[in-house]
């Protein structure tokens, strides 16, 4: 049987948008199908690999295992939002520094992860920050030069709010 | 050393942009208007015939267009492998049995993937089940449950081989005993090398089938033109030129219709080299509807039915002299196959000739077989077949010395090859920085004091390993373009596939150097078939040294053109002229000189109108026409050969046997390190597989079905399990190398698996004789021990 479709108020990287969505939908589903935003993957459907991790109401999820209902009237940032215009976020300025990425399908959900974590503790140490990041599978880069790009904007915030690089 | 601007420097991807922003669309972002969306039915049986397919429900669902069954794909067979030997056997959908728990048995297009799930679940398939076997040694045995029958190429069928210019027809194959591939390799004599040895060891390793684990399940979108006939797709590959050859050749598409457009890759590893089941069935339902049609797998599937690292069991027996020179080699390899071929006749192959170019052994001979039980096929996985061979290799060298209390570092540098020998397929090391990797990562890693004496628990490991530089495949050459832009700029037509590999970045860096510009000033366009050239892509490593050096060469030719022009315009001789930042000046006045724009603008005002065009090309092995033989070995495999020794440190904890990994060394021969970010980047990420394939990574089955098809159950390494790890360069270059570079994507990870093989034993003394290093086997082995 077809679900009644339901009408949704969410703010999406700071623009509030109204859908009529069927209820059943994930919030990744709802992100990359209704709003063409396809910066969170879908690598593993079972909240395992991070791939889909976004930031919901200030916290990391796995958009693959959040109902789209569930984000009824909260905020949602997703990769598409981290920069301001022509400036990078300076999560994603240091990843290009560090060549943080090869295939960059799980860097959208890395950053996400790493930007809830430095807004929550802007001074991680490494250990905190792997064991932080352990929800972002990487099959590529041996996970030494994101966790380098990531310290590195923990330790030298007024370089990377300076756009340098 | 020569110094160069742009080569050898730490440039920032130039790719960065797109993966940082989400703006990088890979195969699973891309829409199309009115596209449907596929599924596929896979087999539960691992081994049955199937009586009936009722596929009369799904039709009727609403939103369902299109359910097709093994009639529909009746006779397309497909294959990694379909030479006149091996006739390619796979077919699309299943067609009288299927062979494999997660073989296609039918699929569904649909107007959304919940429809088209639920059509899945309406279709009824009557099995009548066959006895399976599941164990290589049980499925060589008389009387065994026989998965294939006579393989008889269909009428007028040519096989790929054939299609690419071999002369000798497809024979049929009659796989007796289930045996679908063997090699046979020997040079000088065996029997009496091992007659004049004074010590022979005989050890059998058994390698389990690992899965790639690409961040990017596969997938593929098509889109049939019905009125022009052309097939446009978008694949997550390695390379289109396999993928359209196939695509082409199982729905008899002309090539020339079929376009392959760029998109990004998320990881490879050789999991996505072959054409798939799930690639054939997107464009066969696409062109059946005229729609586009989008296919993407789900995580298990990519597990159960794409394809995993190759299995192995692998016996080694080596003869040596009381003063450790290795005098006779025997190797015995039984593969685990799966269903169908996938890549294991080129893997019994390759575990030879990946090895070969490590030590001198005057008596050698390689035998195997590839055998077919009822799972999943298997395929390359980064550094096919020297992973299997350097875990039982270099675990054996050092039990041997071990056994004639011989230094394990002294012993193999005892009995490495030596720079510019010829192999016995006359493959010549013209570069061979092995013996520098083994000297740099001992001393780095302080082996000497860590040897023997870090206490129980503690170990440290050394292993060698080397890779190929590219071999002879389709289409066996690349090709490049470099076209001048009218600010002095330049377009570089790239063919080879970005995967994370990195050649976006290092081509153009390749080009800037050879024209005097910036990076910034190479604009790219790659990974099109039809804009691009051919290219042999990054099979067996061949992406430095076969396809950017092509792309280099074409820089050459354009380098040549403007100091053609620029000679004639300033009336010097071209050899007095040299080039930097868009212009060209004369060597002894730098200061008189012509800008590229003003060169472009001359070149189509004089010269008839040339626009100055850079053309370039290379072969993977230039001497010889197609590719080695698979069965005896004999021909040119390659034209340069990467080395890596790696010594890893750990420590293993007695109450639980587990093993952690506290230090890896990776010294490399990469010829020269054109960036090394990237160069870091590709040794850390082959550091840490290689953890992962040594401790904990193993496809499991239970009577053929893949039980850990998933990211909980099979483990990959994550980010608070990596170790310290040191990336030493010890690269030779090689004459044949762009700037002297050869591969560095590959040859560290069986390396790496070896030296924590390695360490542990230090560690621990228990042998262990099957990866992973589960804490379960290390636990066993101490106890044992202290029972003893």
């Amino acid at each position: 049987m077809e679900l009644a479709k339901k009408w949704i108020k969410v703010t999406v990287n700071g623009e509030p948008r109204e859908l009529l969505i069927k209820p059943n939908i994930t919030l990744l589903d709802l992100l990359r199908d209704y709003l063409g935003l396809t910066g969170a993957k879908m690598a593993c459907i079972s909240n395992s690999c991070g791939a889909c991790t976004v930031i919901l109401d200030g916290m990391a999820v796995k958009s693959c295992s959040v109902l789209a209902m569930q984000a009824e009237g909260s905020e949602v940032l997703t990769v598409e939002g981290l920069a301001e215009g022509d400036k990078l976020h300076p999560l994603q300025q240091a990843f290009i520094n560090h060549a943080a990425f090869q295939c960059g399908f799980c860097t959208p959900g890395k950053l996400m992860s790493a930007k809830a974590l430095l807004d929550e503790n802007p001074q991680p140490t490494e250990e905190e920050l792997k064991r932080d990041m352990e929800g972002n599978l990487c099959r590529c880069t041996g996970y030494k030069k994101y966790i380098e790009a990531i310290m590195d904007v923990a330790q030298h915030p007024v370089k990377y709010s300076a756009k340098e690089g | 050393m020569a110094e160069y601007r742009v080569v050898g420097k730490g440039i920032p991807r130039k790719d960065g942009i797109e993966k940082v922003t989400g703006e990088a669309k890979y195969t699973f972002d891309v829409t199309l208007p009115g596209m449907l969306y596929a599924k596929i039915l896979r087999s539960v049986q691992a081994h049955a015939r199937i009586v009936n397919i009722d596929t009369s429900e799904a039709e009727k669902l609403p939103g369902v267009r299109a359910v097709i069954t093994g009639k529909d794909t009746q006779g397309m067979k497909f294959g990694f492998v379909d030479t006149p030997r091996y006739p390619a056997e796979q077919p699309v959908i299943a067609e009288e049995k299927v062979r494999f728990i997660g073989e296609s048995v039918a699929a569904v297009a649909a107007v959304d993937e919940d429809t088209a799930n639920k059509a899945l679940d309406l279709i009824e398939v009557e099995y009548e089940p066959i006895p399976a076997t599941f164990d290589p040694e049980e499925a060589m045995k008389e009387g065994a449950p026989q998965i294939h029958g006579e393989q008889v190429p269909a009428p007028g069928r040519k096989c790929a081989w054939q299609d690419w210019g071999v002369a000798r027809a497809a024979r049929s194959y009659n796989p007796v005993n289930n045996i679908g591939a063997a090699v046979n390799i020997s040079y000088g004599d065996s029997e009496k090398g091992f007659s004049e040895a004074d010590y022979i060891r005989d050890d059998t390793w058994v390698i389990p089938r690992t899965n790639h684990a690409c961040m990017e399940p596969h997938g593929a979108v098509a889109s049939y033109h019905p009125l022009t006939g052309h097939l446009d797709l978008w694949l997550s590959h390695m390379g289109f030129e396999l993928k359209r050859y196939w695509i082409s050749k199982t729905l008899e598409i002309p090539i020339s219709k079929l376009r392959v457009h760029k998109t990004f890759i998320g990881g490879a590893f050789g999991g996505k080299a072959q054409v798939f089941d799930h690639e054939i069935i997107a464009a066969f339902l696409s062109r059946k509807l005229g729609k586009p049609v989008k296919l993407i797998l789900p995580r298990d599937e990519v597990f159960t039915s794409t394809n995993n690292s190759i299995a192995l069991k692998v016996n080694v027996r080596k003869g040596v002299k009381k003063d450790g020179t290795i005098v006779a080699q025997h190797v015995k390899l039984i593969s685990d196959m799966g269903a169908y071929r996938g890549s294991v006749p080129v893997c019994l192959f390759l575990c030879h000739s990946m090895r070969d170019s490590i030590y001198n052994i005057p008596n050698l001979t390689h035998e195997g077989v590839g055998v077919y039980t009822n799972k999943s096929t298997t395929m390359a996985k980064r550094g096919h077949g020297s992973q299997q061979m350097t875990t039982a290799i270099e675990s054996q060298m050092d039990w041997i010395a071990e056994d004639l209390g011989l230094n394990p570092v002294e012993f193999r540098l005892k009995n490495l090859r030596k720079k510019g020998d010829v192999l016995a397929n006359r493959d010549t090391l013209n570069s061979f920085g092995l013996p520098d990797c083994v000297k740099k990562a001992v001393e780095a890693s302080n082996w000497k004091e860590k040897r023997g004496k870090l206490g129980p628990g503690h170990g440290i490991g050394l292993a060698v390993s080397s890779m190929f530089n590219g071999s002879g495949y389709w289409p066996f050459t690349a090709g490049s373009i470099v076209r001048m832009n009218h600010d002095g700029t330049v377009t570089l037509y790239m063919g080879q596939a970005e995967f994370g590999q990195g050649p976006t970045t290092t081509t153009c860096q390749l080009v800037a150097e050879e024209l005097g510009l910036e990076v910034e000033d190479v604009n790219l366009i790659d990974g099109d078939s039809e804009l691009c050239q051919f290219d042999y892509n990054n099979f067996l490593s061949g992406g430095m040294f076969v396809s950017c050096k092509a792309c280099l060469v074409a820089a050459q030719d354009l380098r040549q053109q403007v100091l053609k022009v620029a000679a004639e315009m300033l009336e010097e001789d071209a050899e007095d002229l040299n080039m930097l930042e868009r212009r060209v000046y004369i060597k002894e006045d730098p200061e008189e000189g012509v800008a590229f724009d003003e060169i472009l603008r001359y070149s189509i005002q004089k010269h008839g109108g040339d626009p100055l065009i850079g053309k370039g090309f290379c072969k993977p092995v230039p001497e010889i026409e197609f590719y080695p033989s698979l069965s005896k070995g004999s021909g040119r495999w390659t034209d340069a050969y990467s080395f890596t020794a790696a010594v890893a440190e750990v420590s293993v904890d007695a109450e639980t046997g587990r093993t952690k990994v506290e230090h890896i060394w990776v010294g490399d021969d990469c010829g020269r390190e054109i960036n090394p970010l990237i160069c870091e980047g590709q040794l850390q990420s082959q550091a840490v597989m290689g953890m992962g394939d040594a401790l904990f990574e193993d496809v499991m089955f239970s009577e053929g079905r893949t039980i850990n098809a998933n990211f909980v159950d099979y483990e990959i390494p994550r980010a608070f399990d990596i170790p310290e790890i040191t990336i030493i360069d010890a690269s030779d270059p090689d004459p044949n190398g762009p700037f002297g570079a050869k591969e560095i994507g590959e040859c560290a990870r069986a390396a790496v698996i070896g030296s924590i093989v390695n360490a542990v034993y230090d560690a621990t003394k228990v042998k262990v004789d099957s990866l992973p290093l589960h804490p379960e086997k290390i636990f066993r082995g101490l106890q044992e021990k202290a029972k003893v």
